[in-house]
């Protein structure tokens, strides 16, 4: 009780209350802009928060990606062009709506299943972290050996095309991580007498990098795409919703737990979550044959479903300082630049902030009902903002955000090496989501393998000896196991 | 742009020997059998693998499609297009080697000119966007946020 009174304090600041309505319509903005993703959006603002206390600087993260994370749903329901990943899945669907003249159908579901989702995925965060937090107390440099090693195989099983690509993405991210002295023998790899180069490969600016610049590229270089004719949402957005709920309470149920599972899963996000609950709604409806023709029922699963993997995704991210997807790999990068180390510790020694991370997440999902409402009735105006606009100023933000952080050009220059790398990867199939989680997670694994060596003595056994690390051991080593023997066989 | 498999993956083979080659020449920690350089030489090792791999099936539809060692994007055929992508990280370069001597406030609204003259907003709209998106990211960052910005040219001018 006096946890939760703490952390309603630290909420009740009119200055928070100001950053989470702003940060609301922010993401909301970018969300609903075709181009901008919601790790993007994220990256934009890490600079940004670099500079607030803890909970202001969470509280506004929580916010954005919640935002965002819907407001992708607006362009893709008017414009067929889904305005965040997570939004792909059912673009088409509710665009097809659109087009029967039920985009108010279509919207409102979006928003109050969005709404729903975030909630239940929130319950089951709140619930479920503090308990995985008591097993985690537990863990060794063992178990977090193969918790990372099982969290980055995640994420190269997840990413969509070549798998060979995928691990190759990872594998720089890994190498990236090893520039400087930050690693157990303090030995400055790879700095080639560089002062900047010694002090490591900053987490942030390659973020920026790969996210925002190589999308500005992307953008610029791509002729002016012809935009089709833009359909306003003039009538009452919430009619019928009601209606819906009491419809479709398996679809919503069924979608919010998928969300947060897959949520939970290290590597996956919001997009695989919404794919894969417009999957199982379309297998599991009554009325198969009228999916893809402008029907309600996918909207409503994979809509609560992304954005209840917006909560899950921070169960592994706050537990056990894995990631659960690009967004909170950004988050676990704010956390340890507040001193708030993730891992179960943060449970025991900053409860109140965990607690006023989890009411914001309640706060951001309810606020998501009016905010979302104005977004929508405000969105053609949003959608007409021309790029050729837009993209010089975000390149700009990006450019002080980078600069902003070690206060030097240096950072600029690896936000725009990252950017180029960033868009060549694209352009020839390798994902840059595992390079991410691989620069992240290296010092981390880097770390732990030599902890846990040093423990061994240099044997292998021990990294199978103690219960849980045994199980995540066969677990990982099974995984791979796995991996492999599909590749030979689809050779073969 | 598209490159093919083949010259990525050997590219990939070469940046990867030379990662395990570096990861050899550090020394192992005191004490211990492995050092600073077991990762690289790990990493190396895998991405020269992996390298292999993509090479060889680059060949493999080499040999099948004859497609072209590099292809072009629809992109890279466009003059306009390749200059835009030019222009913005030849943009962002000004910015890393003059921000410090020229100074925040100038360069950003130059820069920002430039890029919307590029990208053909009309010039008097350009303007007046570099000016207030500039004053907005300045105010934003330099006094809400308190980082200091270059101030370059403007030394004692902007405090």
């Amino acid at each position: 009780m006096d946890v939760l009174l703490a952390a309603l304090k630290l909420l009740a600041d009119p200055y928070v209350i100001f950053l989470i309505i702003a940060s609301s319509l922010f993401g909301l903005f970018v969300g609903a802009i075709p181009v901008l993703t919601a790790a993007m959006a994220i990256s934009l603002l890490v600079p940004v928060t670099f500079f607030m206390a803890p909970v202001p600087a969470l509280a506004v993260i929580v916010t954005t990606a919640a935002m965002a994370i819907f407001a992708g749903d607006i362009p893709g329901a008017l414009l067929r062009i889904p305005g965040t990943p997570a939004s792909a899945a059912y673009a088409d669907e509710a665009y097809a709506m659109t087009k029967k003249g039920q985009a108010e159908l279509a919207l409102g579901a979006g928003v109050v299943f969005s709404a729903i989702g975030g909630i239940i995925g929130t319950i089951v965060l709140v619930t479920s972290a503090p308990a995985l937090a008591e097993v985690a107390l537990k863990f060794s440099s063992f178990e977090y050996f193969w918790l990372v090693c099982l969290g980055l195989t995640c994420g190269v099983f997840i990413a969509r095309g070549s798998q060979t690509k995928a691990v190759m993405s990872l594998l720089f991210g890994l190498f990236a991580a090893t520039i400087g002295m930050e690693n157990p023998a303090a030995y400055p790899r790879l700095a080639f007498g560089s002062v900047d180069l010694g002090a490591g490969i900053d987490m942030i600016p390659a973020m920026v990098g790969m996210f925002a610049i190589a999308e500005i590229l992307r953008v610029v270089s791509q002729a002016s795409v012809h935009v089709p004719p833009i359909y306003g949402a003039s009538g009452p957005i919430f009619a019928g919703q009601w209606g819906l709920i009491k419809r479709y309470p398996k679809q919503w149920l069924r979608g919010s737990a998928i969300g947060t599972l897959v949520g939970a899963l290290p590597g996956a996000g919001c997009d695989i979550a919404a794919w894969m609950a417009y999957g199982s709604s379309k297998r599991f409806s009554k009325e198969k044959e009228k999916f893809g023709t402008g029907h309600v029922e996918g909207i409503v699963e994979s809509g609560a479903a992304n954005n209840a993997s917006v909560s899950g995704d921070w169960i592994p991210a706050l537990v056990f300082g894995i990631p659960g997807d690009s967004i909170t790999a950004i988050v676990i990068g704010v956390l340890y630049l507040k001193g708030l180390n993730p891992g179960p510790m943060i449970f025991q020694n900053q409860p109140e902030i965990v607690t006023a991370v989890f009411i914001v997440f309640f706060i951001a999902n309810i606020l998501m009902v009016p905010f979302g409402w104005l977004a929508i009735k405000a969105s053609v105006h949003i959608l007409r903002v021309p790029r050729p606009v837009l993209m010089p100023v975000i390149m700009m933000f990006c450019i002080v955000g980078a600069f902003a952080i070690t206060n030097s050009a240096f950072a600029v220059a690896v936000m725009l090496v990252f950017g180029v790398l960033g868009f060549f990867m694209e352009e020839n199939g390798f994902p840059v989501a595992p390079a991410i989680l691989g620069i992240v997670l290296g010092p981390m694994l880097e770390n732990n393998f030599f902890n846990s060596m040093i423990k061994a003595d240099g044997a292998v056994w021990p990294f199978f000896e103690r219960p849980i690390a045994g199980a995540l051991g066969v677990a990982t080593l099974a995984v791979w196991g796995a991996m492999i023997y599909f590749a030979l066989r689809r050779r073969a | 742009m598209k490159v093919s498999d083949l010259l990525v993956g050997l590219a990939s083979v070469v940046f990867g020997l030379a990662i395990l080659g570096y990861g050899v020449t550090l020394p192992p920690m005191p004490g211990q059998r492995y050092g600073a350089g077991l990762f690289p030489m790990l990493l190396g090792a895998g991405f020269a693998f992996c390298g292999a791999l993509v090479a060889r099936k680059g060949w493999r539809e080499r040999r099948e499609s004859r497609a072209p060692l590099v292809a072009l994007a629809d992109w890279a055929r466009d003059r306009y297009l390749v200059g835009n992508l030019l222009v913005v990280l030849g943009l962002i370069l000004v910015y890393v080697l003059f921000s410090e001597r020229i100074g925040f406030i100038p360069l950003s609204i130059a820069i920002l000119i430039a890029l919307f003259l590029r990208l053909r907003v009309p010039p008097v709209r350009s303007v007046v966007i570099a000016v207030a998106a500039t004053a907005l990211i300045y105010v934003a960052f330099a006094r809400f946020l308190r980082v200091t910005l270059p101030r370059g040219l403007l030394e004692g001018i902007v405090w």
